[in-house]
């Protein structure tokens, strides 16, 4: 979320990456507990051993099942299953109907006995009431109560058995209201708020004497309201909450300093950080931690001295996020000099200040890095270089976008060097400067204007090489499955041979000439090319559409003749390529390329 | 992928032939299948009427056939659950809520229970006890308090 406020194309892959990861260490967390139906080990095994059917299968089955992150809105699963093996009842409501959202994932136990899953109220078994009412907003649960004796019974059961709930806090509403919604649910793990009323100590003070077995919080906060949270507030919640793994929470201006110190806190994220005075990190199993600060220039924090007792008192840190202008190369030294053994992931981004010295330390300190995110820095290619000869073995992801200093030939030979890319994110780094109306055009939504402030302020930054304007790109690679390279308007050729890639980003390439592209990626699923002159997206689109006509001949390509420039590939209604799987040899996947 | 076929029998002793991967999708009819001797009339379903029943097989018939394979895919057959539901009163939604229990089809249940959930949406409680059929049974004072215990900010 946080991300989206710089490079917003890298940031739905980067958030990706964070719930990827998030999942990797849950899994992580629970251990190697054994399956319980065949005995083997249940990390990273799906078992085939068709659950036991008992006669109260509604009892047991559930009570130890994995509960994932909820999607949003959960859809009836088509496909043939076992009973309850992987039976997720999140409660999920659509957003726009209702003030907030409930989801108890995995309402483990549906506490009724056998025998009363017959007693009919209203017309329906227990059990199909439950079924339906635990698919209400809470709005309409909070009155579904008022119905009947019955139902006031199975909605104060369903408020109980809730493990999450997702509210949208409306604006001007009595703290009262939220303590006593939160009391009806004494069971829950995962909060999150999306506040559009201004949050304050005391209404932190009602969730944290409301929800005792409190794992994972969640703040985000509409346009218009606060976070009137001081570190000192905080730090108290974070402190009492024993519980409490995961805190993320947004709008973090009056902050002012903190002390956390929990040790059960893994996941912390702190976003639109101000002039902090002091912080003090005391959570020895803090695992990933997003420090987001305001893009001011008048924020005062001092960064090294934070990243030194960073390092110093999380040592098990894996993932370390900091996106702030004033990261610098001290900043990066300080890091290094902690030696954090578990580091995997480092996303250092804004820092203007951050050079190849810089990689040079990183790379001499952290050789096992998988994701490296230097976006908004001053690395030039010999950076590149550097971060290609220490990470061929690990490194899967490499986010350089706003790096006005690299060149096509730097991207050219990371893709070369690094065998396990995945994600390589280039945005606006191969930039023409001659042509600044580029960035007008760019602003494509609100994240776009920041990006364009962004990109300005890069040009104005002393850089001793010249920019290249018609550069050209040559990527073969046999991993890749993402690339960006949004807003590259020095960009003039590309060539791309990637047969794993998915989504290629091309917004706003405008000096991209057509007869100098060449796409064979037969996994290509969409283009971006908003931006893009026609003749280049009627290009891209002939040559997306040539991969499915060089299997088949007779496959017509096809292009919209209409205004809306947005193309798909036709491709459900060719009897022939219906069948495809993910992965086979003959698969043709649906391309889309995205004009906006 | 097996052929072989599955006369379901609906409590008003109507026949109903499937395929034997269409009516598996039913929990209930696959521990019936391995459980039991079959029938020679078929496997008889004793609190599914024929007119439910039939709309059950086509429910699991179209997804049955339809494995999904990408998001177009789903697309489509989301699209068809919706107007499978279109189709129906809310007394046969009901029934089929009861079905699904009764078989064991999650997906069917989830469909319907949620097309259930999204009729309440924005009803009154008057008019919630009127779609269930409900008699009142508060009292007063307990009335009062369970708006109380229940109100939101806006009530």
């Amino acid at each position: 979320m946080r991300r989206h406020h710089h490079h917003p194309t890298s940031a739905t892959s980067a958030v990706d990456l964070d719930a990827a990861h998030h999942q990797l260490q849950r899994g992580k967390k629970r251990g190697n507990y054994s399956c319980g139906r065949c005995g083997q080990p249940k990390k990273g095994h799906i078992c085939h051993v068709p659950p036991p059917t008992t006669a109260i299968p509604m009892t047991e089955t559930f009570s130890s099942s994995i509960v994932t992150p909820a999607p949003v809105f959960a859809t009836p699963s088509p496909s043939p299953r076992h009973p309850h093996s992987h039976l997720r009842r999140a409660l999920s409501f659509e957003e726009n109907t209702s003030a907030f959202q409930v989801s108890d994932a995995e309402e483990e136990k549906f506490p009724m006995e056998i025998e009363s899953d017959w007693v009919e109220i209203g017309g329906l078994p227990m059990k199909c009431l439950w079924e339906v009412l635990r698919r209400l907003p809470p709005v309409t649960l909070l009155s579904a109560a008022k119905v009947c004796k019955g139902w006031r019974n199975c909605t104060r059961k369903l408020w109980r058995a809730a493990e999450e709930l997702r509210l949208k806090v409306p604006a001007r509403i009595q703290v009262g209201f939220i303590g006593s919604m939160l009391q009806k649910c004494s069971g829950l793990v995962r909060l999150s708020l999306t506040m559009e009323s201004d949050l304050d100590a005391t209404m932190l003070a009602s969730i944290a004497f409301s929800c005792p077995n409190l794992e994972a919080m969640e703040v985000a906060f509409s346009d218009r309201a606060v976070n009137r949270i001081t570190g000192d507030e905080l730090g108290r919640f974070v402190a009492e909450k024993r519980s409490l793994s995961s805190l993320k929470i947004e709008g973090c201006s009056n902050l002012g300093c903190f002390n956390m110190c929990s040790s059960s806190l893994s996941t912390l994220w702190l976003s639109d950080l101000y002039s902090l005075s002091k912080t003090v990190f005391n959570c020895p199993n803090l695992k990933e931690i997003s420090l987001d600060f305001s893009r001011s220039e008048n924020d005062s924090t001092d960064l090294v001295t934070m990243v030194d007792g960073l390092g110093r008192s999380c040592p098990r840190l894996r993932k370390v996020h900091i996106a702030s202008v004033h990261l610098s190369h001290a900043v990066v030294l300080a890091l290094t000099a902690a030696n954090l053994r578990g580091l995997r992931m480092l996303s250092l981004v804004l820092g203007s200040g951050i050079t190849d010295a810089s990689v040079a330390a990183i790379a001499s300190i952290y050789p096992n890095l998988e994701l490296l995110d230097l976006s908004g820095s001053c690395i030039s290619d010999s950076g590149i270089g550097m971060i290609c000869n220490e990470f061929p073995e690990t490194l899967s992801r490499l986010l350089l976008a706003l790096c006005p200093n690299i060149t096509s030939s730097g991207i050219q030979f990371a893709t070369a060097q690094l065998p396990l890319l995945e994600l390589m994110d280039c945005g606006m780094s191969i930039c023409d400067p001659s042509s600044e109306n580029l960035s007008e055009e760019s602003t494509l939504n609100n994240n776009g204007v920041r990006k364009l402030n962004f990109m300005q302020k890069t040009h104005n930054m002393p850089s001793s090489k010249l920019h290249l304007v018609y550069q050209k790109l040559i990527i073969k690679h046999a991993r890749l499955k993402k690339l960006s390279l949004w807003g590259c308007s020095g960009l003039d050729a590309l060539y791309l041979n990637c047969p794993e890639l998915k989504d290629l980003n091309l917004t706003s390439c405008i000096n991209l000439h057509p007869e100098r592209l060449l796409i064979q990626c037969h996994g290509l699923e969409n283009v971006h090319a908003s931006g893009c002159q026609e003749v280049l997206i009627n290009a891209i689109n002939s040559q997306v559409c040539n991969n499915y006509s060089s299997i088949d001949d007779h496959f017509p390509t096809k292009r919209l003749a209409d205004g809306s420039k947005r193309v798909h590939v036709p491709h459900i209604s060719f009897p022939q390529s219906s069948g495809i799987e993910k992965g086979r040899k003959a698969s043709r996947s649906l391309c889309t390329a995205i004009v906006a | 992928m097996s052929t072989k076929k599955i006369t379901l029998l609906s409590s008003d002793r109507e026949q109903f032939i499937v395929d034997e991967a269409v009516a598996i999708q039913s929990q209930t009819i696959k521990n019936l299948i391995e459980d039991t001797v079959p029938d020679e009339d078929g496997i008889p379903l004793p609190v599914v009427h024929s007119r439910i029943l039939a709309k059950v097989t086509e429910y699991l018939t179209k997804h049955a056939n339809y494995k999904p394979h990408n998001d177009a895919a789903k697309e489509e057959l989301k699209n068809w659950d919706v107007k499978f539901l279109g189709k129906l009163d809310n007394n046969t939604l009901f029934d089929l809520i009861l079905a699904a229990n009764y078989l064991d089809i999650k997906g069917l249940l989830d469909l319907t229970c949620q097309a259930v959930a999204d009729l309440m949406k924005g009803m009154s409680v008057e008019e919630v006890r009127k779609l269930f059929n409900i008699e009142n049974d508060f009292t007063p004072e307990e009335e009062e308090a369970v708006r109380k215990e229940n109100q939101w900010a806006f009530d």
